[in-house]
């Protein structure tokens, strides 16, 4: 946006969310499943922003909300209330086609696993975001592709098909595509629940590494006590709320943390 | 493992339109028996009404072959997708055997199901047509019962080729390992690696065999109609050899086809799918391969038929008078009888391209929330559906092409007296409806996994298992 609009939506009260250093933004969230008795409240008042640049972490038991909440704020699901930003587009009433290009061009994906698609091989797969924008790298791009695959250690596995990968190699390759477009957010959920710790703990490294040396914005999903202590910023949530916002804590805290929300509930 | 009574919707239709075929064509052809035996000037011509059964009974067989094919397609494909519960199901301490002849015996239930579908079914055609043919005075009232013993032989041969046909495509459970209960991701990638060595020598032996039976047939078959027989066997030998192998055949069809549709992401992930896995791709075509096939051979050497007429016309009017119209009748009668299969088959088809968009429902999922958009998806599909038919309807036509010329030297080279090059005849009208029916079926076998796939989610492709 223009900077001399920048005053005049402070005197409206409308302050964008880049105005405060977030990359994403969501507003007393709320999604609620069924009706009546067997109605599910999957998250409940929820406002958090994401901050640009950080390594965020949410963590928090099995049907916390979790997924739910990155669902919603990567547009794959529409919240029951509230609103949700990316960037400074509020994504809470976009069309599904609108969602689509946004999905392609400013958001990026780890999976658990079935993270590849199977017919392409490595480079297929990293490029896939750019072609089905019905685009090319430019120059810059194809540096910026050919150094992470590099770093990342799939320069010579361009030309494998998933399944002739390991599974921390297929990880590895989500990663490449999710940092391909140089996305304003990456979201992963548990991207290592699937991976040995060993190779557990270098996916890790590699996102905390895109976030510190790249400034790349990755918000990840995980229950992992020691995956979240990767990140910059930890975010509990229990029962659909927000119950803690710490910064960067040690595998031990997080651990006590977690045991003692379990045995407050 | 018992497959849901949803995936034998397909196999049950097969199987009943198979049996109804085959019972109706006994009536029909016992009908135009009696009618014969009836008549003053043909009365008691036992060779016309023989060699009228004999022609029934060559179409049902065919009939039954191809449905046998497609129910053992569906069920492999059925197989497929169930890789993970039968794995679960193996890993908890069912045994493979037990869980194969559980579908064998579902096969065997589907197919008495389909058969007395069948006689009932085929009995009201035949009923129905005769009818129609004594009210318009085509045919004289004949006293034909209908409770033809014969009509036992199509029915049996439906229930006996169902339950084979389940047994064959089950083969695949014995390949599931319990580990793949618990395996990541890509596990159905591996689906197919397994690849029998028996099978490809026999098709390789199988091909080269008929072949040269069909050589021979060809060369020698205008001097001594015996060779005709050795042509005709030639021909199941040589095409039985092809069906084994088209898990090699085909892939190389559909990468051709596929480049038609040029490089768009759908075009190019739907040209992939197509030849991702060899053996389910050939399981996908090959019964439509068999259909166009057989359309094509009787087509050609038809044609061929009449291009020869038509120049002994031209020399000697007289003969050959009124010729043209005996021919036509003929050409549309075995068409109708032959094209019966092709439809078998196009259902086969439409059936198995539905499962396995069904069975893909994570990967488009992936690819939404990649940013594939509906429209792009359902691109995919229909390019992916063309390329299968089209590869397919090809495939065949080359082929029935070659049949099709192969028996017609055979059998009329030598028809003038000396040996001569029959000249194939190309049946335009059939090419062209092939083509339009090809694309006809390319949006039918479409729509229904299209429209799915358009209202997958992309949360699907985050769930975890
Ligand atoms: N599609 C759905 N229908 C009904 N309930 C759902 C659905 N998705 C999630 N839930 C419920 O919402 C809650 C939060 O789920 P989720 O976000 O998946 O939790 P988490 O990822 O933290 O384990 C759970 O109680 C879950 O059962
Ligand atoms: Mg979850």
């Amino acid at each position: 946006m223009p900077r001399h609009s920048r005053f005049r939506s402070f005197e409206i009260m409308q302050i964008q969310p880049s105005d405060l250093g977030l990359i994403a933004r969501v507003a007393t969230l709320g999604k609620h499943y069924g009706e009546g008795a067997g109605a599910v409240t999957a998250l409940d008042d929820v406002s958090l922003g994401l901050r640009r640049g950080e390594f965020t972490a949410i963590m928090g038991p099995s049907g916390s909300g979790k997924s739910t909440l990155m669902h919603i704020m990567a547009g794959l699901d529409t919240p029951s209330s509230g609103r949700v930003w990316l960037g400074d587009t509020d994504i809470t009433e976009l069309s599904d086609s609108a969602l689509t290009v946004l999905r392609r061009r400013r958001v990026g994906f780890i999976f658990q696993s079935f993270n590849l698609v199977p017919t392409l091989d490595v480079r297929g797969n990293v490029m896939l975001p750019f072609e089905l924008d019905g685009r090319r790298p430019s120059r810059e791009e194809q540096a910026w592709i050919d150094e992470l695959l590099e770093t990342l250690g799939l320069g010579a596995r361009l030309g494998h098909r998933p399944h002739e990968l390991s599974g921390g190699q297929q990880q590895r390759v989500a990663i490449a595509r999710a940092l391909a477009t140089r996305p304003d957010l990456v979201f992963a959920d548990e991207p290592t629940g699937n991976l040995d710790s060993r190779t557990g703990r270098e996916v890790l490294g590699l996102l905390a590494a895109a976030s510190a040396r790249y400034g790349q914005s990755i918000a990840m999903v995980t229950h992992d006590p020691i995956a979240a202590s990767h990140a910059d910023r930890i975010l509990f949530l229990a029962d659909g709320r927000i119950v803690r916002d710490s910064a960067r804590s040690t595998p031990e805290d997080i651990s006590t943390f977690m045991l003692a929300m379990e045995v407050a509930a | 493992m018992s497959t849901r009574l949803k995936d034998q919707w397909t196999t049950l239709l097969v199987a009943a339109l198979a049996g109804t075929f085959g019972v109706a064509l006994l009536h029909i052809t016992g009908l135009l028996g009696a009618a014969i035996a009836a008549d003053d000037v043909t009365g008691g011509s036992a060779t016309v009404a023989l060699m009228l059964g004999v022609v029934a009974m060559v179409f049902i067989v065919i009939a039954i072959y191809v449905s046998a094919v497609v129910t053992a397609n569906t069920v492999s494909t059925v197989v497929a997708g169930r890789t993970r519960l039968i794995a679960l199901l193996r890993l908890i301490g069912s045994s493979a055997r037990t869980q194969r002849a559980q579908i064998a015996r579902e096969g065997l239930l589907v197919g008495v199901a389909g058969a007395a579908i069948g006689v009932v079914l085929g009995t009201g055609v035949a009923f129905a047509l005769d009818e129609i043919a004594v009210a318009n005075e085509l045919m004289p009232a004949t006293d034909y019962g209908y409770l033809n013993v014969w009509v036992v032989l199509p029915a049996v041969a439906v229930v006996v080729t169902t339950w084979l046909a389940s047994w064959v495509g089950s083969r695949r459970v014995l390949r599931v390992r319990p580990i793949q209960a618990i395996g990541n991701s890509n596990e159905q990638d591996r689906e197919e690696l397994g690849r029998s060595r028996g099978r490809n020598a026999s098709a390789i032996v199988l091909s080269v065999l008929g072949l040269a039976m069909l050589v021979a047939g060809v060369v020698w078959g205008p001097t001594n109609p015996v060779w005709m027989i050795v042509a005709v066997l030639g021909g199941v030998v040589s095409f039985t050899g092809i069906v084994l192998a088209a898990h090699v055949v085909m892939p190389p069809a559909l990468r051709l086809v596929g480049r038609l549709f040029g490089g768009s992401p759908s075009a190019r992930l739907a040209a992939e799918n197509a030849v991702r896995h060899p053996e389910r791709s050939s399981r996908m075509t090959i019964g439509l391969v068999i259909g166009v096939t057989l359309v094509t051979t009787f087509a050609v050497a038809m044609e061929s038929y009449r291009a020869m007429l038509v120049a002994a016309q031209q020399v000697r009017p007289e003969v050959y008078a009124g010729i043209d119209e005996m021919l036509n009748a003929t050409v549309a009668v075995f068409t109708v009888l032959i094209g019966f299969s092709a439809l078998i088959a196009a259902i086969g088809m439409v059936n198995t391209l539905s499962l396995s968009v069904m069975q893909r429902t994570r990967e488009l999922g992936l690819l939404r929330a990649l940013g594939f958009d509906r429209r792009q998806l359902r691109r995919m599909i229909v390019v992916e559906s063309a390329a299968l038919t089209l590869a397919a309807t090809a495939m065949g036509i080359v082929l029935g092409f070659g049949y099709g010329w192969a028996g017609a030297q055979a059998l009329l080279g030598g028809a003038q007296g000396q040996i001569a090059f029959v000249l194939p005849g190309i049946p335009w009208a059939l090419f062209g409806g092939l083509l339009v029916a090809a694309g006809v079926l390319t949006l039918v076998a479409s729509i229904a996994p299209a429209r799915r796939a358009m209202r997958v989610s992309p949360v699907v492709a985050l769930a975890v298992e």
